[in-house]
């Protein structure tokens, strides 16, 4: 029997995102040139030998489904276990509205959750960008005793918001919701280990009760009795991407080389669904600096602190500055774009300019012609 | 299982006229064009016509072949029904286990393989060439002509022809004549080791070559020929576009530029892709001194420095300061703050330190040539490397 099982929240799309998420939930983000964001936590559990990994899902999962397929990418296309989606089934009253928080999520999936074969279960976010090393805190838990071990972080980690503040023996003792601080304790990752034991009995209270958040509902009632949280704190970077500025400044963070190689360290992958492409050419003309880019792109125009998706078409004359470009865009010739978030199969003819500032990135909502 | 076509590449040879880049791995099995081994070329356009059966024959230095192909997954050769198989040469009861002989011997010792799948053809390609094939297309030409043997030709200059097996065409349009080599050519139609057989023809032939002491047991020099001899139809399939042998380190440092030219083979193009088995890195970084100019460059790559004219394999490392011109770098190579590579080819995970100085410019002179480093190589700081050096792995420079 394995002893870890995974399952990732994909469910919540922050509406902050705007017009990113009106094609896709959160967790199907493109980011940083290849990636989708769930590629984070996926790959973490991969890397850390978790290979039954369920997908907590509600609506607009397209694109996600799109993106996971059998799970080739991360090795969880297993003839046993494996990567499983998990749409609302079960109670019809899943399939209106929005969860009301995790806790109502894991119990839309509830069955699949009993049936779990595994004595720990690791909880993730879907909509994070870090390089976790679970496997740390997984023997860390084995050990501990703890009956949930918690992963932190020891900075003010971007859009986190829960703070938990530890007793002598390393064990937390509160949690400051909505609160970060991370002088007087460590700040949440929202990511847990937890016996499985526990969590249906959590599951179990807050369907008797109705009271449906994690954190302020669940966590809090369990520690108020006396539950044993561990704590792991993981030193890296760590982003929640809840904002179009968190997803902005999470990208940009990406060409800092210092960033990027933690974020992307060999030894622990990051891997995401292969597409077969060819590599991307500079033509004569062509300019490029500080920017990332990815496959299959055609660049005879000037890019500068930019990320490009694969299939970009920049032009000659044409300049990039700030921008985001994701998959399949074409910019015309002299066309110019500053601070600008260009989502997919979008075309800008000859000459456009569009300028934005960095306070307030614009979006090109996907398949914009202009 | 019946099948109406299966492959059979040859990719078995040492390649001994890549020296240092097939020191350890077989020719096949060497990186090009930026994300690409050779063998992707003949497998992919193996997928693209739609072939989902191949039987890839190994001999020499198999070890990365083997676990590049793996199960066949990037060229979507993952099939019930078929699939990519290595063929490795066994051993058999009762008799010492032997090496594949020639081309032809290769295919004779895999006859039972051919025979699980009852195909009416095989078809029979060779791993070191670079091109964009529709084999089916061939296949319909060699049907329809109902030949024994069709072979794909190419156009090339008479003077060329001296180099290449050399096709003569009769009235009727099939081949009547086949030269090897030939001083006084009599056609330009260069054989480009393609061949679709009638696998019942041809597994007659092999085995008479087989029993024939004195054959050298080669597709062109035995089979090719006694098939001609005994009259039977030989069909010409005239290809026409980009294909290139990269047999030696001109030639493949030569296709390698040939990639910054879109004009002379589309790799961009979505209905015929080549496809690789990609390592899985971040997209390429391009510093903030960087200058990258008709330059292709791929996923994992970071680049500081100076690149022009030049082919850039997975996880390549440029500093700021160094120059990079007309070179290909093969994934992992490492070029050092103010280290310089101009026509030259890096082997895989070479690092030059800083300073140091491979290949120059062609002067005129005629013992220039491209540079060339072997794969894992440290070039120490200020070292220098002439034009047309051949540096081995292990070598101390």
């Amino acid at each position: 029997m394995k002893d870890f099982h995974g399952l990732i929240f994909a469910y919540y799309t922050d509406p902050n995102l705007r017009e990113l998420v009106s094609v896709r939930t959160a967790a199907s983000l493109p980011f940083c040139g290849r990636y989708r964001l769930i590629d984070f936590s996926l790959s973490a559990m991969r890397n850390a030998g978790i290979v039954d990994v369920g997908v907590i899902m509600q609506r607009d999962y397209q694109s996600l489904l799109d993106h996971l397929g059998g799970g080739k990418a991360w090795d969880m296309n297993r003839r046993v276990g494996g990567l499983r989606m998990l749409p609302p089934f079960g109670l019809p009253e899943y399939h209106r509205g929005n969860y009301a928080g995790t806790m109502e999520a894991l119990n839309a999936v509830s069955s699949y959750v009993k049936d779990i074969n595994a004595k720990y279960i690791v909880l993730m976010l879907g909509d994070m960008c870090a390089n976790i090393d679970l496997s740390v805190p997984m023997e860390q838990h084995r050990r501990s005793g703890a009956e949930i071990t918690a992963i932190c972080t020891d900075h003010n980690a971007d859009g986190f918001r829960m703070t938990y503040l530890r007793g002598e023996d390393g064990f937390v003792e509160n949690m400051l919701i909505d609160t970060v601080n991370d002088k007087a304790g460590v700040v949440s990752l929202e990511a847990y280990i937890i016996n499985k034991d526990v969590l249906l009995a959590m599951m179990e209270e807050s369907r008797e009760q109705g009271l449906y958040r994690f954190h302020k509902d669940a966590i809090a009632q369990w520690l108020k009795e006396g539950g044993r949280m561990d704590v792991y704190v993981h030193h890296g970077y760590a982003a929640l991407i809840r904002t179009v500025d968190s997803y902005y400044k999470a990208n940009m963070d990406m060409l800092d080389p210092a960033i990027r190689h933690e974020v992307f360290p060999a030894a622990r992958p990051v891997f995401t669904k292969v597409r077969e492409e060819v590599s991307t050419y500079y033509g004569v003309g062509a300019f490029s600096r500080n920017s990332l880019v990815a496959d299959n792109c055609i660049i005879e125009g000037s890019i500068e602190n930019c990320i490009i998706f694969s299939g970009a078409r920049i032009a000659p004359g044409a300049q990039l500055k700030n921008c985001i470009v994701m998959r399949g865009c074409t910019v015309g010739e002299h066309s110019s774009l500053e601070h600008v978030i260009v989502d997919k199969d979008c075309t800008f003819s000859p000459g456009t300019v569009l300028t934005a500032s960095e306070k307030l990135p614009m979006v090109v909502p996907k398949g914009t012609n202009i | 299982m019946k099948k109406n076509c299966i492959a059979m590449l040859l990719a078995g040879g040492q390649g001994s006229r890549l020296y240092a880049l097939t020191q350890n791995v077989a020719k096949p099995s060497v990186p090009f064009g930026g994300k690409y081994r050779i063998i992707d070329f003949p497998l992919s356009n193996c997928a693209n016509s739609g072939i989902d059966t191949v039987g890839v024959l190994t001999q020499y230095r198999p070890l990365q072949l083997n676990s590049y192909i793996g199960s066949g997954q990037p060229w979507d050769l993952d099939v019930n029904d078929g699939g990519v198989y290595i063929l490795p040469p066994y051993q058999t009861s009762g008799e010492k286990g032997s090496w594949f002989s020639g081309t032809a011997n290769a295919i004779y010792q895999n006859i039972g393989f051919i025979e699980n799948y009852d195909p009416e053809n095989v078809l029979i390609l060779s791993g070191d060439h670079i091109y964009k094939m529709d084999y089916a297309d061939m296949l319909r030409e060699h049907m329809e002509h109902d030949a024994a043997a069709t072979i794909s030709v190419l156009q090339v200059s008479m003077e060329e022809a001296t180099r290449f097996g050399i096709m003569n065409v009769g009235e009727d349009g099939y081949i009547n004549e086949f030269e090897e080599k030939p001083k006084q050519p009599k056609s330009d139609l260069a054989s480009m080791g393609i061949y679709i057989f009638n696998w019942k023809k041809l597994r007659e032939y092999l085995i008479a070559d087989e029993n024939d002491p004195n054959s050298s047991k080669d597709f062109g020099k035995n089979i090719i020929p006694s098939m001609l001899a005994n009259g039977e139809k030989l069909w010409p399939y005239h290809f026409q576009g980009y294909w290139r042998d990269v047999g030696t380190i001109t030639s493949l440092w030569d296709a390698n530029m040939d990639m910054l030219s879109p004009t002379l083979i589309n790799l961009y193009d979505p209905d015929w892709p080549i496809s690789a088995r990609s390592p899985i890195c971040p997209p390429h970084q391009v510093g903030t001194h960087a200058e990258v100019i008709h330059s292709i460059v791929t996923e994992g790559c970071e680049i500081d420095g100076h690149v022009e004219n030049s082919v850039l394999s997975p996880s390549v490392r440029i500093d700021v300061g160094a120059k990079v011109l007309y070179s290909v770098l093969m994934p992992g190579a490492v070029v050092e703050p103010g280290a310089v590579v101009e026509y030259a080819i890096i082997g895989e995970n070479t690092v030059v330190h800083a300073g140091a100085h491979i290949g120059a410019a062609p002067d005129g002179s005629e013992d220039w040539g491209v540079a060339t480093c072997g794969p894992d190589i440290e070039i120490r700081a200020g070292a220098k490397v002439a034009a047309g050096a051949m540096i081995f792995t292990g070598e101390e420079v």
